[in-house]
């Protein structure tokens, strides 16, 4: 029985896309709870689709992916940074998706024999991760856990207090981008995975969760970061699984997703189920 | 000793919109001012300027004696306790324990030392049993003491209040003047806007009475007149029988 959740993993292929995932979900859990406290959920959804137009040219001009996504990235995250303060953030954002992607799909239409690679954009393909790739990601996750744990207490105070954290005299527009900065990272390893459209899954939802189950921030980092790897590792077996011996053909990245989802929708049905239960009892106990 | 504040001509503005112009005075350490005037008056703004937050057009701003940016440390600014996020997963000692960050420095956690000073504060507002629970659970008035402590625990050298008084309790009343009393006679000086006329008696040597430019800056009993109220309110400064004024807003 247990064999089912350790056999798929015996294929090289397969390991490789069980590091890339745990990886992907320590680092989505870590900085997804940083999104959630900063109201940032949107703004990983604008990441996701301005990366599309870096990726499309560097594919265009035969280039490395993950270089022309961090480009149109960091693009995005330095317009964000600096036009949220001059102008409303949601128009900012609505703003840069459109225009962005738009780019994005102009650069595709002019190539012919695109769609493979344009699905694999859209839907990731994590299992064909290979070594080089793994270590990209591997850079990335460590360089933005490092960034978040060094500069925990400064960034929780301008989260929760952002005036207060000016008035003290910390370099706020700094603290800003790195968190955008971090989201941005993020996104991009984790976009060869499970693709731009649900990228934004492996970042808030296992955070979304954790939330309901921790009252303390950084409790709820280890908790949401473990959510996510075992969500990701979970994933994989699902999908393997089903397509192996039942022949369902699920897509790995969707997976991930659909099990994330789960575990966020058992966690929250717990947690109504417990609060029922627990309330009888406060009725009876004295006033 | 340099003066905690002097404020030359200040004028402020948003863009090319001038909000706020006038302003002088000066404010010596353990003094505490009442910044008095209606809604967009430019309370808020003056406030925002002696932090540096806010670019003024012409005059000077001198904090500490030296700049406003370059005093931020040596400053805690109060905010309203509405302002902040009641759902934040942080405990009531955690915010306390923010007003030691910039003491603590970058990358390293807040020692025993730290945490104690927090308690201490936390003590001072009467609220060290509610250490451990969350930060929003608390009532407005409970709140807006936690921040009171967080100063404190910073050690300021000039305290900035934004409407302390404004929704909360008697017992936070007393609890915020208490504190105020004991920061002042340890030379700590005070700048609190405030919307209560009889809070600012009680608790402030002097007043400044602005509404987009200065009406009076002075001791509070020469300040705080009914002809003076009434230049700086217009038509909601009342004048009741035995000469009291009160503020209808």
């Amino acid at each position: 029985m247990w064999g089912l959740f350790f056999e798929p993993f015996q294929l090289g292929y397969m390991r490789r896309a069980l590091a890339e995932v745990v990886i992907l979900g320590v680092l989505g859990g870590v900085v997804g709870v940083h999104v959630l406290l900063r109201r940032l959920a949107f703004l990983t959804e604008v990441v996701q689709h301005t990366v599309f137009p870096g990726i499309a040219i560097a594919f265009a001009l035969d280039q490395s992916l993950l270089a022309g996504a961090l480009v149109a990235g960091i693009v995005a995250i330095i317009l964000y940074t600096f036009g949220a303060r001059r102008v409303d953030s949601n128009a900012l954002m609505a703003l840069l998706i459109s225009t962005f992607f738009a780019l994005g799909v102009v650069v595709v239409s002019r190539r012919t024999g695109y769609q493979s690679d344009l699905t694999a954009l859209l839907f990731g393909r994590i299992l064909s991760v290979d070594q080089r790739e793994l270590l990209d990601t591997l850079v990335i996750g460590v360089v933005s856990v490092v960034l978040l744990v060094v500069l925990h207490k400064e960034l929780v105070l301008r989260a929760f207090d952002p005036l207060g954290s000016e008035a003290m005299g910390y370099p706020t527009i700094a603290l800003d981008l790195v968190v955008n900065v971090v989201v941005m990272l993020t996104v991009v390893a984790a976009v060869r995975a499970v693709g731009t459209v649900l990228v934004v899954a492996f970042i808030v939802t296992p955070a979304a969760t954790a939330r309901l189950l921790c009252r303390r921030i950084t409790p709820m980092m280890i908790v949401a970061a473990a959510l996510g790897a075992l969500g990701g590792w979970l994933g994989l077996v699902v999908s393997y699984e089903g397509s192996i011996h039942h022949g369902w053909r699920l897509a790995s990245g969707a997976t991930i997703v659909l099990v994330l989802t789960a575990g966020f929708l058992l966690v929250a049905a717990g947690r109504a189920v417990a609060v029922r239960v627990r309330r009888p009892q406060m009725a009876m106990a004295p006033a | 000793m340099s003066p905690a504040l002097v404020l030359d001509r200040v004028a402020a503005a948003y863009g090319r919109e001038p909000v706020l112009e006038g302003v002088t005075g000066v404010v010596e350490p353990g003094v505490a001012v009442a910044l008095i005037g209606p809604n967009g008056a430019g309370k808020t703004t003056l406030i925002k300027a002696i932090l540096g937050l806010v670019p003024i057009v012409s005059g000077r701003i001198e904090v500490l004696g030296t700049t406003p940016e370059a005093a931020r440390a040596r400053v805690a600014y109060v905010p309203q306790a509405e302002a902040l996020d009641p759902q934040f997963p942080v405990s009531v000692l955690q915010v306390v324990v923010m007003g030691r960050y910039r003491a603590i420095g970058w990358g390293r956690r807040p020692s025993r030392a730290d945490k104690a000073a927090a308690r201490a504060a936390l003590d001072e507002v009467g609220l060290a049993q509610r250490a451990g629970d969350r930060f929003g659970v608390l009532s407005g008035g409970q709140r807006q003491r936690v921040l009171l402590a967080r100063a404190v625990a910073q050690e300021a050298r000039l305290l900035l209040l934004d409407e302390p008084f404004t929704g909360v309790d008697a017992t936070t009343t007393d609890s915020v003047l208490t504190v105020l009393h004991r920061l002042r006679r340890a030379g700590v000086a005070v700048v609190m806007s405030t919307h209560d006329l009889s809070v600012a008696h009680l608790a402030c040597d002097e007043a400044c009475l602005i509404n987009r430019h200065q009406v009076a800056f002075g001791p509070v009993e020469d300040a705080l007149t009914p002809e003076l109220l009434k230049a700086t309110y217009g038509g909601a400064a009342l004048l009741l029988d035995g000469g009291a004024t009160v503020i209808a807003c």
